[in-house]
């Protein structure tokens, strides 16, 4: 027995030794550098630190390749671009201290602050906007956002690699636009026709030189000078021209009329990462807080990853620093996250609905939830394009071709319950398209909740009724997860209600349906999706998403060509009130045609400790409350 | 014996390279990419997804994007040949770009040790889960056995049965409730996970299941083996009753024991999936789930093949304990 | 230090061989029912299948009716942390979406135990053949055998459910009872291999003994000898990992719903399978503040599901085994 027991308790010194290994190592027990103002004083009871639930743990944090909240979310923290957003949403100047558009918005110019500089103290200039610019465009970099820069001139050929300007393609064009005007001449010569398929084939493999594309690449209209306009000085030790205290002038030529663009410049993908950092740290620079030098107004101290981030100010911030360390914890179960609030453990969390009656029924937790509009606006989608299956085997075109089916399946829709009973309150119910908070949020819709009126539409409809629709054997297809399960379970059961019409469940696995929504032909026949705001202007709403040649609309098969007509107006209209009226009509213009049954707008909804006084917040703030206005947070550090 | 051990070892590689091509095949089959991010934001867009595809390889025909994660191949961006599989070289990450496999499972962050690393915590937090499964189970399961009908038997039982029938994800939340939440014993928040407390209870949620598993193998397999002849015959030699117990008895219980607790290490350290999630542990389990999610595909393959080698090494082991445990078994023919 | 349990020796058993089989069923039984625990767990059992079988008339509400409204609400003789009032309509309160939760664990029981049941069943006798087979046989059998166990060890588990209920979801074998076919098709393929493993390593110390030398030397085929005298006393790891296996599968079964491929749900009342305790302790673990029952009644049926075939299991371990013959 004895030696029984010594083997168990080797096992248990060992675990404990495993647990407490590489114990002695310095990064792990450092703690954070103390706050650089506003010492907390003798008597505070709390540390002069924010820490906020940010969930799940970033996977890329690189300006010109990260897409996701949560690493935009650190990169806004230590970047700032040339413009920003205030708290009403309005760009207002960031790095740049002013812009302006030529007479005919295809020329956008940035006047850079004098004096800006990075946290380690070193100058900022246009030529570093210049790199980061170019750097989303360059095909090597490949980021998840490259083509949001797609209005500057030659950006989307130096990406794809390809313009009709080079002399193989430019060839291929000329000899298929004879072949095709041979054919059409003659449309039943079949010789001909093949001909021209051939030069189509020809066309679609014919590619630029590398020196080609380096004089695309060379020619893409990004470019920092002087004011006057003369070219920055490269300093000859440097072989760059980064130190040029001059170079404060960024021009940026656009393909086409885009007044919106100021905007653009203001989201992550222009953040300005230093090149020599990136050279440096290779491909795995952007894990290192030693190579994110930035220009925000913190500064990236600490990162452990999965475990913490931590924040410090930045000193050389051009504008108001905050006053406070902030920390980034990556809990993602939210019943923990609520123990750890509940214990005075995080100052901010985002609040779960199925936490929410407890919020309710304590009246500190529900003084201490914010809750206010968000940035997403999701939709029920009907798909149009692709070819359904019915139980017999018989395939058939989608039911929502008929606009009364659209418009029964769109009345019948209960937002406000569904907001209610699913979402627990915790998202808004909405008839239009872009969220309240957002420029051209336009509450007139011509559909309301009404199960009467939908059922009258679906009698009035080609299928006359539930029954020929029940017949097809409908499926509702989602992307499996608790949550979603309790939504489509709803969903179906209201539709069952309200029109009679059966719907079955089809859970798949999330990126299957994510894939095959991408798939026009296989986009199913109801898929709940919606949109976050990339920038808040009515082009990002309306354009970018509805236009019947973007990708979205592609795949579920949507055209209206009257509203893209009014979009293309819209998109390159100089006078903003006019742009604005032309945005609204083209609103309207959707809403009228019901390509979805309009659903809901997200809501942020937080948990704030009472001590975090200064918040403000703003509809883009899908990170945490205040994320826009770091400057304005304090914390009562006496505050028991 | 050293000859068998040397023969198991070549059979690693078969194993290996079956694991590796199947998880190729299903994984291929799989509808979406790496590319597909989730539908409610910017699409990549086709040239992006051109020149992604070209430099991770996967414009190749799909044998030699087998062959070339396995073997290697030469990069079409860079031009120089990158070897694969065979020479520990995991892959880039899809996702994490720039990050390559092994890098995000085996290297700490700077100025820490191997044992900070993604892997090194899983690794850890399974050994402890494994020491608390058998420094609990095996002690649980003899005493049961020994007082078969008892209030200890029961009370066995019951630890046992709640070990099965509450999900580790149910468990976990009660024990932060209860220890972080009423008791304030330790924090929901870990700072520090060189700290010994904090992984108490994950350990303890983690290897609640095997250790359950591991007492009720050895009850059964103790009451089977108290009823032999030896046990008598020890007995009434005059041998001292712990000497039966632990000589006799035990060592010739313990091989079911030892047949699951060497598979049970290799799904410790990886599948702690449930368990990373609920407390924020920094470990490899999840790297494994959200590949699947994010079909980041050589980080799927890498994991697999971390695991597959875990495996194999663990059930190797457990056939050498079977010889140590029981002499009469033999593997030579 | 008494050991309650008679013993016979192995050549006593081995005595056995000539002995009518049709006693062994007939003896096992009456030394089962003498075993209270044992039939405590039967009892349970026979209950949890009554209740699945007639759940459709047993339920007081309708599983799948959603009541605008009332969610959360707390049973009657609960008070909650929350404010909300309860319903007398609904004993164990309701969930997220304002369903009865007694309806829904009673109509749960029907795919948990269904879902824990089936693949049990052919994971042991998958696992069992093979396992005996490798062990019994050796060399590069077994050899050949084992790698492949470690091959389907290392399979990455969680892929292959994606695939499989990806790509046949649509087929004929994917729509059989919602799903639930191929569930267990796949459950057992990646499940089998812990028996196997199991059983092989009783086989490989089993063979040795001198009881089996003794079947040899009468003349007892190796068919006869692996099955009528090496299984019957492999019996008790097959037991416990039986007991273990079926809990396992019914959160298993959860464990798929929160990744995604698990089964699909139900919108038709008139369908046998509609939701599953797994999928219920799911919803129940977010909302624990809100509306513990959620969680507690599904936990509570497969705690008690696991107590019931434990005491079976051993009350079927001790009938089964062969020292025990003749013994009452």
């Amino acid at each position: 027995m004895r030696k029984l027991f010594a083997i168990l308790s080797l096992l248990v010194v060992a675990s404990m030794a495993l647990a407490a290994c590489g114990g002695g190592t310095p990064a792990a027990t450092d703690a954070p550098a103390p706050a650089a103002t506003d010492a907390p004083a003798p008597t505070a009871v709390r540390e002069n630190v924010l820490r906020i639930n940010l969930g799940t743990y970033p996977d890329v944090i690189d300006p010109q390749k990260s897409s996701y909240v949560n690493e935009i979310a650190h990169l806004k923290l230590f970047y700032e671009g040339l413009t920003k957003f205030n708290d009403k949403l309005e760009t207002v100047p960031g790095a740049a201290e002013s812009w302006a558009y030529n007479a005919d918005a295809t020329q956008l110019t940035f006047t850079l602050r004098s004096g800006l500089l990075y946290s380690d103290g070193s100058p900022l200039n246009a030529k570093r906007f210049e790199y980061a610019i170019k750097r989303n465009i360059d095909p090597a970099t490949a980021g998840e956002y490259a083509s949001i820069t797609d209005e500057i001139l030659n950006a989307p050929e130096w990406r794809a690699q390809l313009s009709p300007t080079c002399a193989a393609v430019a060839a291929a064009q000329t000899a298929y636009d004879a072949a095709k005007a041979a054919s059409d001449a003659a449309p039943t010569d079949t010789a001909l026709a093949e001909a021209t398929t051939a030069a189509a084939d020809a066309l679609s493999a014919a590619t630029c030189t590398e020196e080609e594309i380096a004089a695309i690449a060379a020619s893409v209209g990004v470019k920092a000078t002087h004011a006057d306009g003369a070219d920055c000085v490269v300093n000859a030790d440097t072989g760059n021209a980064y130190d040029d205290a001059d170079c404060n002038t960024l021009v940026l030529s656009l393909s086409k009329p885009a007044p919106y663009f100021h905007t653009i410049m203001g989201i992550w993908v222009a953040f300005p990462a230093k090149e020599e950092n990136i050279a440096d740290g290779g491909d795995i620079w952007w894990t290192s807080p030693v190579y994110q030098v930035g220009n925000g107004p913190f500064v990236w101290s600490i990162g452990e990853p999965f475990v913490r981030g931590i924040f410090t100010p930045n000193a050389n911030y051009w504008g108001d620093k905050p006053s406070y360390d902030l920390e980034y914890r990556y809990i993602v179960d939210s019943a923990v996250a609520f123990e750890a609030y509940k214990n005075g453990e995080l100052d901010i969390i985002a609040s779960a609905a199925e936490d929410l009656p407890t919020i309710q029924a304590d009246p500190n937790l529900s003084a201490q939830h914010m809750q206010y509009a968000g940035a997403c606006t999701t939709l029920i989608k009907f798909g149009l394009a692709a070819k359904y299956t019915a139980p017999d085997g018989t395939t058939y075109d989608s039911p929502f071709l008929d606009k009364k089916v659209r418009e029964a399946f769109a009345l019948a829709f209960d937002a406000e319950g569904w907001t209610k009973d699913v979402d627990g309150g915790l998202s808004a119910a909405t008839w239009t398209w872009i969220p309240p908070g957002f420029p051209g949020y336009d509450a007139n819709s011509p559909l309301h909740f009404d199960p009467e009126a939908g059922k009258a539409a679906l009698a009035a409809s080609s299928y006359g009724g539930p029954d020929a629709l029940n017949a097809l054997g409908l499926k509702l297809t989602f992307g499996d997860s608790p949550r979603n399960r309790q939504r489509s379970e709803w969903i179906v059961a209201k539709y069952k209600e309200y029109l009679g019409v059966d719907i079955a469940l089809d859970p798949i696995d999330a990126t299957t349906f994510t894939a095959i929504t991408k798939d026009p032909a296989t986009f199913p026949l109801f898929a709940r999706q919606g949109w976050c705001a990339d920038y808040p202007d009515q082009q990002n709403w309306l354009s970018v998403y509805w236009r019947s040649d973007t990708t979205f609309a592609q795949r579920q098969g949507y055209v209206n060509t009257e509203m893209d007509a009014l979009l293309a107006q819209a998109d390159v209209e100089l006078d903003p009130a006019k742009r604005a009226d032309l945005y609204a009509q083209a609103q309207q213009l959707l809403l009228a045609d019901i390509p979805s049954a309009f659903g809901y707008n997200s809501l942020n909804h937080y948990l704030v400790q009472p001590w975090v006084k200064g918040i403000v917040t703003t509809p883009q703030d899908s990170d945490w409350p205040g994320s826009f206005s770091v400057a304005t947070i304090t914390i009562d550090t006496m505050m028991p | 014996m050293a000859t068998y051990f040397i023969r198991r070892m070549f059979w690693l590689f078969p194993v290996l390279l079956t694991v590796s091509l199947v998880t190729f095949i299903i994984m291929r089959s799989a509808p979406g990419g790496p590319w597909d991010t989730d539908s409610d934001r910017r699409q990549v867009d086709a040239s992006t997804r051109k020149s992604l595809d070209a430099y991770y390889g996967l414009d190749k025909p799909l044998w030699r994007q087998f062959t070339a994660y396995v073997f290697g191949d030469i990069n079409s961006v860079t031009k120089k040949f990158s070897c694969g599989m065979i020479c520990g070289n995991l892959g880039p990450s899809y996702r994490q770009r720039g990050r390559t496999v092994q890098s995000i499972l085996f290297s700490a962050p700077p100025l820490q040790s191997f044992w900070q690393s993604r892997f090194g915590y899983s690794l850890r937090l399974g050994l402890i889960a494994l020491s608390f499964a058998i420094v609990l189970g095996i002690p649980i399961g003899v005493v049961a056995a020994l007082k078969q009908n008892t209030l200890w038997d029961y009370i066995g039982l019951f630890i046992a049965t709640s070990g099965i029938s509450v999900p580790s994800f149910v468990l976990a939340i009660f024990l932060i409730i209860i220890f972080g939440s009423w008791l304030h014993w330790i924090d929901i928040i870990v700072d520090n996970w060189n700290e010994v407390k904090y992984w108490l209870m994950p350990a303890t949620v983690l290897g609640f299941g095997t250790m359950a598993y591991t007492a009720r193998l050895t009850r059964s397999s103790m009451l089977e083996v108290m009823r032999q002849d030896y046990v008598r015959t020890a007995r009434s030699k005059g041998l001292a009753e712990r000497i039966v117990i632990i000589k006799h008895m035990l060592k010739n219980a313990l091989i079911p024991v030892v047949t699951i607790l060497g598979p049970a290490l290799a799904g410790l350290v990886t599948g702690s999936f449930i368990i990373e999630t609920m407390f924020s542990f920094p470990g490899m389990g999840r790297a494994y789930v959200q590949a699947i999610g994010q079909r980041d595909y050589s980080m799927i393959m890498g994991t697999t093949m971390v695991y597959a080698l875990l495996v194999a090494v663990a059930n190797l082991s457990v056939d050498l304990v079977y010889v140590f445990i029981d002499p009469r078994i033999r593997f030579e023919e | 230090m008494a050991v309650k349990t008679s013993q016979t020796n192995e050549i006593e058993s081995e005595r056995d061989i000539f002995r009518s089989s049709k006693s062994l069923g007939a003896e096992a039984w009456a030394r089962l029912i003498k075993n209270k625990a044992a039939v405590a767990g039967l009892i349970i059992i026979i209950l949890f299948a009554f209740m699945a079988v007639f759940a459709s008339v047993i339920v007081p509400e309708n599983p799948l009716q959603i009541n605008d409204g009332k969610r959360f609400l707390p049973p009657p003789f609960f008070k909650g942390s929350t404010n909300i009032q309860s319903d007398p309509r609904f004993l164990l309160g309701t969930d997220s979406l304002g369903r009865d939760v007694l309806s829904r664990v009673i109509y749960g029981s029907r795919v948990s135990m269904v879902v824990g049941f089936f693949p049990t069943f052919i994971i042991l006798l998958m696992g069992t053949t093979i396992g005996m087979i490798a062990g019994y046989a050796g060399g590069r059998v077994d050899n050949i055998l084992m790698r492949l166990t470690d091959v389907i060890y290392a399979f990455p588990d969680l892929l292959f459910f994606i695939i499989v209920m990806v790509a046949l979801r649509d087929s004929f074998i994917g729509q059989l009872a919602n799903g639930l076919i191929l569930l267990f098709a796949a459950l057992a393929i990646v499940n089998w291999v812990g028996v196997a493993r199991l059983i092989r390593g009783q086989v490989l110390s089993l063979k040795q003994k001198e009881f089996v030398e003794a079947a040899h030397c009468i003349g007892a085929t190796d068919f006869r000898i692996m099955f009528r005298h090496i299984l019957p006393n492999s019996l008790s790891p097959l037991i416990v990992n039986m007991a273990f296996s079926i809990p396992g599968l019914i959160i298993f079964e959860a464990i798929l719903g929160y990744l995604g491929v698990g089964l699909r749900p139900s919108s038709n009342p008139a369908d046998i399978f509609i939701t599953s305790w797994g999928s219920l302790m799911l919803d129940g673990q977010s909302a624990i503040n809100a509306q513990p029952f959620l969680l507690l009644s599904p936990a509570i049926c497969v705690a008690l599901i696991v107590l019931a075939f434990t005491f079976l299991g051993d009350g079927l371990r001790d009938a089964l085994d062969p020292r025990m013959r003749g013994t009452q």
